[in-house]
């Protein structure tokens, strides 16, 4: 499935292109367009002012998207709060990694190409899950087990 | 709406009309809100202008430099205040003093001089409260 956004990929649009890959649409393909007026047929649109997956109330696109599929995932919640504090900075949520997600997510769109950007920032948002979830798990920070690495 | 556009940093330009200088990022956060108030009903447009003479450009960037300094100054005299506390209050103050600098560089676009000494007032509040713990040994000496 077609899946457009904006290009100037930043921290909401890197985030929902996870999501989507991630969660929604295994083989999901990504493209740009400036605005509304030009997405084209059969695609679905993300993170454009006037479709229905953007800011809608408070929510950022990442928060709109969780809702539109109803993914419950605490552990994607929790990302949602850290993408929405990167993205708004409104202080609606507690989340020390926001100011260093926005910063990391500033520079790549300054670096690269918006593919450059998704394909970088994926790993980044799938170690940034796997860390909360197994917070969630723990009930405490997690760390990788210590072992002897080989000489 | 407005409390939104105050934390973008925004310049009142005029009634219901603001501005911010352009860039990708300022472009879209104005974008949602003109989003914002048009799905309540209202109307918004986001334009792109440049003010007609450079005395215009000037004096409203003079205009929002002097917003940002006196929030920066009231970060300063929150650090002076918080001088006179005990350590632990202090530490508390300059987490959260931290964090509020760092929502007033957020919308900071032409930074005044009084950015550099609120960062310096900060520093010398965070070196003050580490020398202090540095002795914390010495209570138990006899």
């Amino acid at each position: 499935m077609k899946w457009v956004t904006r290009p100037g990929v930043h921290i909401d649009r890197a985030a929902c292109a996870w999501l989507i890959h991630r969660f929604i649409d295994p083989a999901a393909e990504f493209g740009f367009v400036a605005d509304a007026a030009e997405v084209p047929t059969g695609a679905t649109a993300f993170d454009i002012r006037g479709v229905p997956l953007g800011h809608h109330g408070f929510d950022c696109s990442f928060e709109t998207i969780l809702r539109r599929y109803e993914l419950t995932d605490p552990v994607l919640w929790k990302i949602a709060e850290i993408v929405h504090e990167a993205d708004l900075a409104d202080d609606r949520y507690d989340a020390p990694e926001a100011p260093g997600l926005d910063a990391i997510l500033r520079g790549l769109s300054m670096t690269g190409t918006a593919d450059h950007t998704l394909m970088v920032s994926g790993p980044v948002f799938h170690g940034l899950y796997e860390y909360h979830h197994r917070r969630l798990l723990l009930g405490r920070e997690p760390a990788k087990p210590w072992r002897r690495e080989p000489l | 709406m407005w409390r939104r556009c105050k934390q973008l940093g925004v310049a009142q330009l005029g009634d219901g009309l603001v501005g911010l200088p352009a860039d990708a990022r300022t472009r879209e956060q104005l974008d949602w809100v003109a989003e914002q108030i048009v799905k309540f009903g209202g109307t918004a447009g986001v334009w792109l202008s440049h003010p007609a003479t450079a005395g215009q450009e000037h004096d409203l960037a003079a205009g929002m430099a002097q917003a940002r300094a006196a929030e920066y100054r009231g970060v300063i005299e929150a650090v002076t205040a918080a001088g006179r506390e005990p350590a632990e209050v202090r530490r508390r103050v300059l987490r959260r003093l931290r964090t509020q600098w760092r929502a007033i560089d957020r919308r900071d676009f032409f930074p005044p001089p009084d950015r550099e000494q609120a960062r310096q007032a900060l520093a010398q509040l965070a070196s003050a409260s580490t020398t202090e713990e540095q002795p914390a040994g010495n209570l138990a000496a006899p």
